[in-house]
């Protein structure tokens, strides 16, 4: 017999009394398996879920029905890793107010918070959130192959990331499509538009064609989140640029001019009254009200609309992505949120935060949490952050309003998106601050595009000049 | 203020002047620690540059945000507005109430509900105020009002989308919600006066406006101006109605200083900047109050 | 004289006529609103944005069940909003109404000037105190925590309700004190004893005043509490959700932030008008 290295016997005992312990103590196990067997997925994973058992943290999210959803999955993650969340939820500002002013004081309150990606190149510059890849890289907590970090939408992994390095993991997301309601196209033979311009003859022809019905909406609500949500896909459709070479900002450019106009000239002819103060609820709820005969916005709105116990909008909507502007292009968002790690935590605590994180984006809990119903009127999760998932039949089962929407949502998610559609840089709040005034200024005829927009301009190349 | 009740007995004027002080004590304590240090941290803050969005450029700047508000067109259009705002919503709560109050001073069927009703405006949240008003009340068809100016043959307004309504419908919101205030205070004033003056004026004068005029007015000034004092407060740091009404829009329409500084604090995360808004709004603030209270003690005497 | 009794008559019913129809209108304005709001909560989702709007609708309670049994938020800072503004009203009186006594009734050097000082100390734009605050309670662990809120919340309260004590005080007969002395009371018992008691009612009003100021607080209360200290007001924004706005929970939490208060308002509003008022008469 050759001699047997330490290490080797070692690894045969190991072998041989793995299999005793497991088919002595298999019945036990068994038991258990069947209590533990939701976390059969997570246990796969080559990491220690409990390595800082015992550790509390607190996580900011807003209300939404896909945060309710995590929120009441969570005490899963809590029996696996022994680690205790507690969650504050908080509407959107006030809750991005409340996680900068944590930062900025550096109390530590929150070890994460669900945040706007426009934000993180803020947050790195002052040094307030840890890089990724400080979690990703080590293999103590997190086992790369597992988590598989390639599934998740590349572009949201972009859009997360400043120069490079990811700074938040994406939870939940989406696309911006074009919704539309079918019934109204049929009777008017109308076919859904391949460009703007043609978006805007299909809103001419169906406004007031029952006498009140509003040919189509957008946000109008001033907000860099609002209205700075649609418009930077308009004038990126129009081929815009934010900055030259040198850094000097463009948005008063012909296509910013060109793409303002077109924004305000569809809003004012064609909007529903007020449609200057709308956010999407307001569109949504208008849509499915059948006030409005189509609109641009978020994907997510089809769990509302296919509800029919919320829209009279039910199996009658039609999905597509947005028309191309004079470029050829279509812009959609890269919207997601986006959750980062409290760079002023202790040790323990920064590892509880990852654990969550990877827990969160990981796809047993994007699948689960994507079909679970916290109640029996509950809609399902449209943002889920893989595109595994995205392709997987069950998924589809579930999300499957028409037969084309998951296509559109990630074709969209595919080649729509642009990571740079907004300016990623830390003067974003100022930035998107001026142009949302600006855009609601036009809108309102409070100043023409093109005054508004030199003003914006004016008013950005100030904010980087000090810089 | 008006003569006070001291002791006759001297050797009781020590320990009243202890008590005095052992009375307030609590209070001023109080009230210094808590509104001091933040006081003078706020006035720190707006000498310095803190701007989150860059921070390698943050210091001591002195008194270069002072300046730079000088040439900050956004910043005269909002005290533009804010002078606006206050004047005309204190101008008509005064007015408004004292108008209704003159009509049921001598009292009437329905007090209590009246009371009652009035009461209802003040003591709802200015947050819901501003949420019920803009969604339920003035919403272009749905709301009840805009419902109303349609049948009655006005149209639909634009009541919060173009800039003039909107800061018309901001002024109309503070202005329903607080005008009671005016009105019970003059109620009650009213009631409290001495009845032989006005006995008096009826077979002294012709018309009731002479009456008005030269006898009731002055004899409410001391009320008059109460009103002024604590109404103009409330209206220059105006917060939650209007934010939650208009957000300070459309554009820039009803962004009344407080709500700037608001903006560029928390949205342009521009921190000394937003500091420097908030000191200049308090000092307004201050000054005018100043001025009011001047006028309250020459009109006791 | 006969002249102007005739010249009255018929005057007076155009009077009566107008001051009816005045009345209406100002129940109208001002009670209708409010109603609108109650009214709303208890329709159902599909029927709060109609047109026209309705007034006849079959009732549900289905937001109320929403807002207090589905989502536990609600009856969670509905108790925390008690204690706060229970613990701030009471501290509150206990500052602020011998102050007022002594503001008004004891001459001691610096009175104008201290008392100028408690008015304008509430003039600071919350806005500006925001930061400051929440960097001093972070800093003192005292972000979540019902004595933060408190604090804060009776830099609100403490210098209105001075202010409204001392016009209570101000209408007492100068006898009160003049009748004591003469008995050789001290300044203690003179207060305690005889002052307080008088204006008891005026205390009151001004726990009612301070109760509501605390209780409706939205600014200081969403940035310096957290999961464990929120208040109503706070809570009752978690219906206005990023995918939709649940105004049928909204309108039925906001009907019940404002229950309580005008409940109280029922009972009381004699006395808070009394309360109000009194300061104009005297001046």
């Amino acid at each position: 017999m050759s001699k047997v290295t330490r290490r080797e016997f070692l690894d045969k005992s190991v072998k041989v009394g793995g299999l005793l312990l497991a088919s002595g103590i298999a019945p036990a196990f068994i038991r258990r398996a069947f209590s533990e067997d939701k976390h059969a997925a997570y246990l796969n994973a080559k990491i220690n879920w409990r390595q800082v058992e015992g550790t509390r943290i607190k996580v900011l999210v807003t209300p939404a029905h896909y945060f309710n959803k995590f929120r009441a999955i969570t005490p899963q993650f809590e029996e696996l890793s022994g680690v205790k969340i507690d969650f504050d939820i908080i509407p959107p500002r006030e809750m991005r107010e409340k996680a900068v002013l944590d930062f900025g004081a550096k109390s530590g309150n929150y070890a994460s918070h669900t945040a706007d990606p426009m934000y993180l190149s803020l947050y790195e510059a002052n040094k307030w959130v840890e890089p990724l890849d400080n979690f990703l890289n080590d293999p103590k907590l997190t086992d790369k192959a597992w988590f598989d970090l390639e599934d998740i939408i590349p572009l949201w992994r972009a859009a997360d990331s400043v120069n490079g390095k990811l700074y938040g993991m994406p939870a939940e997301g989406e696309a911006t499509i074009h919704v539309y309601n079918r019934e109204l196209y049929e009777q008017k033979g109308l076919q859904p538009p391949e460009t703007l311009a043609q978006f805007m003859e299909t809103a001419k022809e169906l406004n007031k064609i029952d006498g009140r019905i509003a040919g189509a909406a957008l946000r109008g609500f001033r907000g860099a989140g609002q209205n700075m949500y649609i418009w930077p896909s308009l004038f990126l459709a129009w081929g815009g640029k934010w900055f030259d070479a040198d850094g000097n900002p463009l948005v008063n450019s012909e296509p910013g001019v060109k793409s303002l106009e077109y924004y305000c000239e569809l809003l004012q002819n064609y909007g529903p009254a007020g449609v200057e103060n709308w956010n999407w609820p307001e569109i949504m709820e208008a849509f499915a009200g059948q006030n409005v005969a189509q609109f641009i916005d978020s994907n997510s709105t089809a769990s509302i609309i296919e509800n029919p116990k919320k829209s009279k909008m039910a199996g009658k909507t039609g999905y597509q992505r947005w028309p191309k502007g004079p470029s050829g292009r279509r812009v959609s968002s890269i919207w997601n949120w986006t959750m980062p790690v409290n760079a002023v935590l202790p040790e323990k605590q920064k590892t509880a935060t990852w654990l969550y994180l990877q827990w969160l984006a990981s796809r047993p809990t994007q699948f689960s949490s994507a079909v679970y119903k916290e109640n029996p009127d509950a809609v399902v999760r449209t943002g889920v952050n893989r595109v595994s998932i995205w392709s997987d039949p069950e998924y589809r089962k579930v999300i499957d309003f028409t037969p084309d929407y998951a296509d559109v949502v990630l074709t969209a998610m595919r080649e729509d998106t642009d990571s740079d559609w907004r300016p990623r840089v830390p003067q974003w709040p100022k930035i998107g601050e001026a142009m949302a005034v600006a855009i609601q200024a036009a809108l309102v005829k409070q100043k023409t595009p093109k005054q508004a927009l030199d003003d914006a301009n004016a008013d950005i190349a100030k904010v980087m000049k000090r810089s | 203020m008006p003569a006070i009740a001291t002791p006759p007995k001297v050797k009781y004027q020590k320990q009243w002047e202890r008590f005095g002080y052992a009375m307030i004590s609590p209070s001023m304590i109080f009230l210094v620690l808590v509104t001091t240090v933040p006081l003078v941290s706020l006035l720190v803050m707006s000498c310095f540059r803190i701007d989150l969005t860059y921070p390698p450029g943050n210091g001591w700047i002195g008194l270069e945000n002072y300046l730079e508000m000088f040439k900050d067109a956004r910043f005269w259009y909002s005290i533009r507005l804010t002078v606006i705002y206050t004047a005309i919503t204190v101008a008509l709560q005064v007015v408004v109430g004292l108008g209704l109050a003159m009509a049921f001073f001598r009292g009437f069927r329905g007090q209590g509900l009246m009371r009652v009703s009035v009461l209802l405006p003040m003591i709802l949240a200015p947050v819901v105020v501003g949420l019920a008003w803009r969604t339920l009340i003035l919403t272009p068809e749905y709301g009840i009002l805009d419902y109303i100016a349609i049948l009655l043959g006005f149209g639909s307004k634009p009541w919060l989308v173009d800039p003039t309504w909107a800061l018309i419908s901001v002024i109309i919101i503070h202005t329903w919600q607080w005008t009671p205030f005016a009105f019970l205070v003059f109620l009650a004033s009213l009631n409290a006066m001495p009845q032989e003056p006005l006995e008096a004026a009826l077979l002294d004068t012709r018309t009731s406006w002479q009456r008005f005029r030269y006898i009731i007015l002055p004899m409410l000034r001391p009320a008059i101006v109460i009103v002024l004092i604590f109404r103009t407060m409330i209206a220059l740091r105006a917060f939650a109605a209007i934010f939650s009404a208009t957000g300070g829009g459309p554009g820039t329409a009803t962004e009344i200083l407080n709500l700037y500084s608001y903006r560029v604090s928390f949205n342009s995360l521009d921190l000394g900047y937003g500091a420097a808004l908030g000191t200049v709004l308090l000092l307004i603030t201050v000054g005018v109050s100043m001025i009011f209270f001047r006028m309250r003690r020459a009109s006791i005497s | 004289m006969v002249k102007q009794i005739h010249d009255r008559n018929p005057l007076k019913l155009i009077g009566i006529a107008v001051k009816s129809i005045l009345f209406m209108l100002m129940i109208l304005t001002w009670a209708f609103p409010v109603l609108w709001v109650i009214l709303t909560s208890f329709k159902t989702r599909t029927d709060i944005f109609t047109v026209p709007p309705k007034i006849f609708f079959n009732p549900t309670v289905e937001h109320y069940i929403e807002a207090f049994i589905r989502t536990s938020d609600i009856a969670f800072g509905t108790s925390n909003s008690i204690v706060i503004a229970t613990v701030t009203t009471l501290l509150t009186l206990l500052v602020a109404v011998p102050a007022g006594y002594a503001f008004s009734r004891v001459t001691f050097k610096f009175r104008s000037q201290l008392s100028f000082f408690a008015l304008i100390s509430q003039m600071a734009p919350p806005i500006g105190m925001i930061i400051p605050y929440f960097f001093i309670l972070s800093r003192t662990q005292m972000l979540d925590s019902y004595s933060g809120l408190i604090a804060i919340h009776m830099t609100l309260t403490v210098p209105f309700s001075i202010w409204l004590m001392i016009t209570y005080f101000q209408d007492l007969p100068v006898s009160l004190e003049e009748s004591a002395a003469i008995d050789g009371a001290s300044p203690f018992t003179t207060f305690f004893r005889v002052v307080l008691p008088t204006v008891w009612g005026g205390v009151g009003v001004t726990a009612i005043f301070a109760f509501i100021e605390s209780w409706n607080e939205f600014l200081y209360a969403v940035v310096l509490t957290g999961s464990r200290t929120k208040t109503v007001p706070v809570a009752i924004f978690s219906f206005l959700t990023t995918e939709e706005s649940l105004w049928g929970p909204f309108t039925a939490t906001g009907v019940t932030i404002m229950a309580p208060v005008i409940l109280v308002a029922l009972f009381a509003q004699r006395q808070m008008i009394k309360g109000m008022t009194l300061g104009a008469t005297k001046g």
